[in-house]
């Protein structure tokens, strides 16, 4: 069975924001799943539909093989949830809040007791937990709020861009939870704008862009999918880079090359043994290279492919990951 | 079912103690109808009995802080709400399994318990400086039932308002409409001595009933007539103001 499948989906928030625009999903249990989009390419809106926090203009979702219009309800008790933004009470202390969240979803108070104390290790914070929110840095906050979408055990959960602004130490201490839930099998659908994060923890990804999905498959297939290794070749001018792009793509074994401006790339499956033919082939047209690099075909790669641009991510996020690597 | 109280129970509670940790707020609740029933009293009390007829004065302005001290108190809810709401900790509350009305119930009870306590103490305070109590302590049990009963119903209004609009400047505005009500009504004097116009306009106005109501149970005795009229007004609030809440809640959840 699918943790998560989607048909069709759409959200329209006006007729010209169409902020996901008929999407299909269908991701395995036990997987770690990356949604990988820049700003505004409709991550959150598609996070809200699946967790039952907004209708959709059409299409159907099933979220643990339950129908999410259907049936919100029991989806809400399968799934656990870190929204974008977190969402705390700064007037209660972590620990009344973790255990409100527990209660809530009718877990008993003795063992509502046990898991707190546990989440509150996980997530070290038991030394702040009867402290109120208020006073918590924004590392503590997201950190809390990822404790709150795990109280109750989901076997699925969805975190929207859980590292954005974290610290690099923090970054690391999330993806090392979600490695380990999931080895105990709890599937996750993660959205990021780090092709990094999708790079380490993700089994597949789908690469949005304004609310379609234009790539999807595992890290190391879309990379494939474009050949594994890339040669950069940099020319003195952009004519002499445009003739070194026609005669490169004849060479055998190149799966395709990209040029852009100086630059030629050349995708292809085994690099290094292409070198020394390709700068034997430019030398014969007469065509002098200023440098040469050969390098994995990365993610951003596939971004640039499937999408027409690098991803970029959002500057005052960038600014916000520095503030919260000082404090 | 007993999930939706246990749901409601564990929210009420934590309205309750997020109250205790701003006690700021509840303060002016407290002050604004304990001022305005020594200004009354002491500038009409002196003549009430000639002027209309009212022996016991103290006890006929009781009720009026009473509701204003519920009004008040009611108007809590609703704030609150729109703050979870900004806050984004009300779509961490609508992710979990709790009955969707239970969200909102807890904290209008809340303003009900407070709307309870507030209550003695505006009886407590009326009682020391010499107001009668005909009914006697059951009759003082059942005037703070129905004045949290009251807040309760009436808490509704800032709360619809809060999910409709996210907005506390909207659900502050939206929660004042209930002082017009309350000077449209036997507020200072009774209706009898009101000039045609007002009178008319009172006795379609449901806080009068809920005013005689509870005035009944201070200066007169027991009068079902009376009780049941102020039961049926607080009903009345609470059906429109509960379906409004209903609704806004439907609207929310999109
Ligand atoms: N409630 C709303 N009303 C109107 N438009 C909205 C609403 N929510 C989102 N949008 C629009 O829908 C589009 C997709 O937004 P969404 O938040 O899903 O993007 P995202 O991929 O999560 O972006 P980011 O990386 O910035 O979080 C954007 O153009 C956004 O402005
Ligand atoms: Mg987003």
């Amino acid at each position: 069975m699918s943790a998560v499948a989607a048909n069709g989906l759409v959200k329209h928030f006006s007729p010209d924001i169409r902020a996901v625009d008929g999407i299909d999903l269908d991701i395995p249990e036990g997987q770690v799943f990356g949604f990988l989009g820049q700003n505004g390419s409709g991550k959150t809106t598609t996070v809200r539909m699946l967790t039952t926090l907004l209708r959709p203009t059409a299409g159907t979702a099933r979220v643990g093989g339950i129908d999410v219009l259907a049936d919100p309800d029991r989806v809400r008790k399968l799934v656990g949830v870190a929204l974008q933004e977190v969402g705390l009470d700064d007037l209660q202390t972590g620990r009344e809040q973790l255990s409100l969240q527990s209660r809530l979803f009718g877990i008993s108070s003795g063992e509502t007791r046990r898991r707190v104390d546990h989440l509150l290790e996980i997530v070290s914070l038991t030394d702040a937990a009867d402290r109120p929110v208020k006073g918590y840095s924004g590392g503590m906050k997201r950190r809390l709020d990822l404790a709150c979408a795990l109280v109750h055990e989901p076997r699925i959960i969805f975190l929207d861009e859980p590292t954005t602004g974290l610290d690099p130490v923090t970054r690391d201490q999330v993806w090392r939870y979600v490695e380990e839930l999931n080895r105990d099998g709890v599937t996750f659908f993660l959205t990021t704008q780090y092709l990094e994060e999708a790079d380490r923890l993700c089994h597949d990804i789908a690469i949005m862009d304004r609310g379609k999905i234009v790539a999807k498959g595992s890290p190391a297939e879309l990379k494939s999918s474009i050949g594994t290794d890339a040669i950069t070749v940099l020319f003195a001018s952009d004519d002499d880079a445009q003739r070194a792009d026609s005669r490169i793509r004849q060479l055998p074994g190149i799966d395709s090359t990209a040029l852009a401006g100086r630059e030629v790339v050349a995708y292809l499956r085994n690099g290094a043994s292409a070198v020394a033919g390709i700068v034997l082939a430019l030398n014969d047209a007469g065509l002098t290279v200023s440098e040469l690099r050969l390098a994995q075909a990365t993610l951003d790669d596939v971004f640039l492919r499937a999408t027409g641009h690098h991803l970029e991510v959002d500057k005052r996020v960038e600014v916000a990951a520095v503030a919260g690597g000082a404090a | 079912m007993t999930r939706f109280i246990t749901t409601t129970w564990l929210l009420m509670a934590r309205a309750l103690r997020e109250a205790r940790r701003q006690p700021a707020n509840d303060l002016g609740n407290a002050f604004i109808p304990l001022f305005f029933y020594a200004v009354t009293v002491g500038a009409v009390g002196g003549v009430a009995r000639e002027a209309f007829g009212v022996d016991d004065y103290k006890g006929f302005q009781l009720p009026v802080a009473l509701l204003q001290g519920a009004a008040g108190i009611a108007g809590g809810a609703g704030l609150a709400l729109t703050q979870d709401i900004q806050s984004g900790y009300f779509e961490k509350l609508m992710l979990t399994s709790t009955p969707r009305f239970a969200i909102v119930l807890g904290r209008m009870l809340a303003d009900a318990v407070k709307a309870f306590g507030l209550s003695i103490l505006i009886i407590a305070m009326a009682l020391a400086v010499g107001s009668g109590f005909e009914t006697g302590p059951v009759g003082m049990l059942v005037l703070l039932v129905g004045t949290a009963a009251f807040a309760l119903a009436y808490s509704g209004i800032g709360v619809a308002i809060a999910l409709k609009t996210g907005s506390p400047q909207a659900a502050q505005a939206g929660f004042l409409i209930f002082f017009p009500l309350l000077f449209l009504a036997p507020t200072f004097a009774p209706i009898e001595v009101f000039a045609t116009w007002l009178e008319v306009i009172a006795r379609a106005n449901p806080v009068t009933y809920l005013i005689e109501g509870q005035r009944s149970l201070i200066t007169a005795g027991w009068e079902p007539a009376a009780l049941a009229k102020g039961a049926a007004a607080i009903a009345g609030i609470a059906a429109l103001t509960f379906t409004l809440t209903g609704l806004a809640l439907r609207g929310r959840s999109r």
